[in-house]
């Protein structure tokens, strides 16, 4: 069982990590319940441009 | 989609008024602009197309709000302004609103506290089980690992996750009126600092499971519930914010369009028709014909003489131009009173939710003694028993599921109505639709479309069909009249020169060398009598009438039928003619028929259905109804209509269609079934757990656990609504 006193510091850097994505996801706008995001799958690809 | 001219935007590329309607960001700035005419999900992916070179934009279908970031070195905000307006979505800017945007970056944060909580919460859970297990020897080196890495785990649950309630509970204590926060914040500061002391001491219960469980759990029921609230405040706000920004102002002999910031008093302003008057003040010269449906929720037109007094905010529904010496400018308006006056309602709390926060706050001083008793009287089977028990009827009997019973409800239900195209504005009407027995409708604009078109036309003379349409479309091009609407669609094919407005509401041209006039018909067809007719002439003889029809509504029949199966009567009340009154109703299959009423008409009818114990909805369009709407038990507004009637609207179709009426009906028998379930479960639950928490026969998991689920069960309840 020994293993468990670095495998649990192992998985708090990597909760530490997920928390951090979230955050930064959440304070950056990437969550807000915008409607375009579902809507961006039915728009066709914008033409290449000069 | 309606001819109106694209304006003229270049205005907005001016840096004063660019920099009063936007904010810096690290790209450039950023805008929000309500939009006009986006109604789904297609709409949503148009607006986004139209603005290719502006950069993050986020659509706000429910709201009708477009925000999006752009370059001004690269690209003039008056390019992008017109590519939206080209592509049907007229955007209105308003000046910037520091508080809306304050309101998306606090529900950023509540989002962030909530993932942060659920994802540590759910960690600390890993660690927690051996503790249910008392049987179950761990070596002592691990759990001490556990402990400490629990306690690792559980500090930004509590102390970030957890911080709006210790915040709230301090401010409703300086208050003295202590809200449900107030024995959260106990509970969870018991539980945080007696377990971080344990854990530092190496013996002793902890507690940090139940903490983190308890934040994760009632910071989602408060995040559904803010959800919907910050959505009804962001469409409020556009209403509100239909100030126009730039002004046309006389500089000598030409027009020049100028930010309204930078007018002085004095400044002869230029309104054109069918636009709203920048400034309050004095009209000069001719008289007007004025919309002040923003102001008084009336919208007829009232006719102001020259030197009356014009607010801002009033439509020019005359068919000149006007000038108005300005008197007072931007925060002096009559206009900004009324947001004023907007913002500060949308800011009061429902008398809805002030009785569950009453039943609440009268349940959490008794929890509050109930517990300092509990541990008071455990006292001699040790200290730690005392906490234990103060804590377990802290959290057992707190009353979470009683003050989630029912705003989860109201969220949940409003967030499917939303889905659906109806914005619930006032979450109270909830109950009384559930009793609705009477649906009132308004004809124009509500079971019609607003606007009308062409259905019949009757040539007089030699004159055939095609041609007289193209003289009449020639002879409107240019005006914004609702008349003028219709023939949009006609092609153009000829022009007229020499367009002049004439009293009456007639217009007249030279198409060809030959004067005609188009007015309102001297005589109406027999036969004919529900539709509006024009007449087109020359100067000797009428050439050809024009019959206009406001087109019904394609889901008007479907949604009536529905209404009426579900045992609703159905009744129509119009000002127009009764001939066209019955023209509608007829294949409606209505019977109940008022025309011809009146605004105080349509309000007494109301009252008397009222009186016979009727719980009456009234859906209108603000147009002629203010009042009557006003006066339903619940009041459902178009989209369309004046922006007052929507404010003080219970439900407002956001979708422009009648379609969700029967889904708002059945939603609100569920949402009301719903809440009565929960709060019956809530307080149940919390009665039969006291006694147990009190003598100590609840252990602290227990108690989490009962809390925990009586919450979950209250709120997966309401989410059935969702459905």
């Amino acid at each position: 069982m020994e293993i468990l006193f670095v495998l649990i510091p192992l998985s708090l850097l990597l909760v530490a990590l997920a928390v951090g994505a979230f955050v930064w996801a959440a304070h950056s706008g990437q969550l807000d319940a915008g409607q375009d995001v579902a809507a961006r799958v039915l728009r066709d690809d914008e033409p290449p441009r000069p | 989609m309606a001819a109106d001219p694209v304006r003229d935007w270049s205005v907005y590329d001016r840096p004063a008024l660019r920099d009063a309607v936007s904010v810096a960001n690290a790209r450039g700035r950023e805008i929000l602009v309500a939009v006009d005419g986006m109604h789904c999900a297609a709409c949503v992916a148009r607006v986004e197309q139209s603005l290719r070179d502006a950069g993050s934009v986020r659509v706000n279908l429910p709201a009708r709000t477009v925000e999006f970031s752009w370059n001004p070195a690269r690209t003039p905000l008056s390019g992008l302004l017109r590519a939206l307006d080209e592509a049907g979505f007229r955007p209105q800017v308003f000046d910037d609103d520091a508080s809306l945007r304050a309101a998306a970056r606090a529900r950023r944060r509540e989002l962030a506290r909530l993932g942060v909580s659920a994802i540590l919460s759910m960690q600390v859970m890993m660690l927690a089980w051996p503790a249910y297990f008392p049987d179950w020897q761990v070596e002592p080196a691990l759990d001490q690992l556990f402990h400490w890495t629990q306690w690792l785990l559980a500090t930004p649950v509590v102390l970030y996750g957890g911080w709006p309630f210790f915040r709230n509970a301090w401010r409703a204590l300086r208050q003295r009126l202590p809200d449900m926060d107030v024995p959260v914040a106990l509970a969870l500061g018991i539980a945080y600092f007696a377990s971080a002391w344990r854990t530092v001491a190496g013996s002793g219960e902890i507690w940090f499971d139940s903490a983190t469980m308890f934040v994760l759990l009632l910071g989602a029921g408060r995040y559904l519930e803010g959800r919907t609230r910050s959505l009804a405040t962001a469409r409020l706000r556009r209403l509100a914010g239909s100030q126009p920004l730039t002004a046309r102002r006389f500089d000598g002999v030409v027009v020049v369009e100028t930010p309204v910031a930078e007018l002085r008093e004095g400044d002869h302003v230029q309104v054109r028709p069918g636009e709203a008057v920048p400034v309050d003040g004095a009209l000069l010269g001719v008289p007007a014909e004025l919309d002040e449906a923003l102001l008084t929720g009336e919208s007829r037109p009232v006719r102001r003489a020259p030197g009356a007094r014009v607010l801002a905010g009033s439509v020019n529904a005359g068919l000149q131009a006007l000038t108005v010496r300005a008197e007072r400018l931007g925060a002096a308006t009559h206009l900004s009173h009324i947001a004023r006056l907007l913002n500060r309602a949308q800011a009061e709390r429902p008398a809805f939710q002030q009785l569950a926060d009453r039943l609440a706050g009268a349940f959490i001083l008794g929890v509050l003694l109930l517990a300092a008793l509990g541990a008071f009287l455990a006292l001699d089977r040790g200290a730690d028993t005392a906490l234990a028990i103060a804590l377990a009827v802290l959290v057992a009997s707190c009353p979470c599921a009683l003050s989630l019973a029912v705003p989860t409800a109201v969220a949940a239900a409003s967030s499917r109505l939303a889905g659906a195209g109806a914005l619930l504005a006032n979450p109270a009407a909830l109950a009384r639709l559930r009793d609705a027995d009477t649906f009132l409708f308004d004809k124009t604009g509500t079971l019609t479309r607003p606007g009308l078109r062409i259905a019949e036309v009757r040539p007089l003379d030699a004159l055939d069909t095609p041609r007289a349409l193209a003289l009449a479309a020639a002879l409107e091009h240019d005006s914004v009249h609702p008349i003028a609407r219709a023939f949009a669609a006609v092609p153009a094919t000829l022009r007229a020169g020499a367009l002049r407005h004439e009293p009456g509401g007639g217009v007249s041209g030279t198409v060809e060398g030959v004067r005609y006039r188009l007015g309102a018909a001297a005589a109406v067809p027999a036969a004919g009598a529900a539709l509006t007719w024009i007449e087109l002439a020359d100067d000797t003889r009428p050439l050809a009438l024009i019959g206009l029809a406001a087109p019904l509504r394609p889901e008007a029949e479907a949604t009536l039928a529905a209404l009426r199966q579900r045992g609703c009567a159905l009744e129509l009340l119009t000002g127009d003619a009764a001939a066209a009154a019955e023209a509608l109703a007829q294949p409606l299959g209505l019977h109940e028929v008022r025309a011809r009423a009146s605004a105080e008409d349509k309000l007494a009818h109301l009252r008397a259905l009222q009186a016979q114990g009727r719980v009456v909805v009234a859906v209108g369009d603000g147009v002629n109804d203010a009042p009557f709407l006003a006066g339903a038990d619940v009041a459902v507004a178009m989209p369309q209509g004046a922006a007052l009637a929507q404010a003080r609207a219970d439900v407002i179709l956001l979708g422009d269609s009648l379609a969700p009426l029967p889904l708002l009906l059945d939603t609100a028998r569920r949402a009301t079934r719903i809440g009565r379930q929960n709060l019956a479960w809530a307080l149940a639950y919390n009665l039969a757990v006291l006694p147990l928490a009190m003598t100590g026969a609840l252990a602290h998991w227990m108690a989490a656990l009962g809390m925990s689920l009586s919450s979950l069960l209250v709120v997966g309840n309401a989410l059935r609504l969702e459905r």
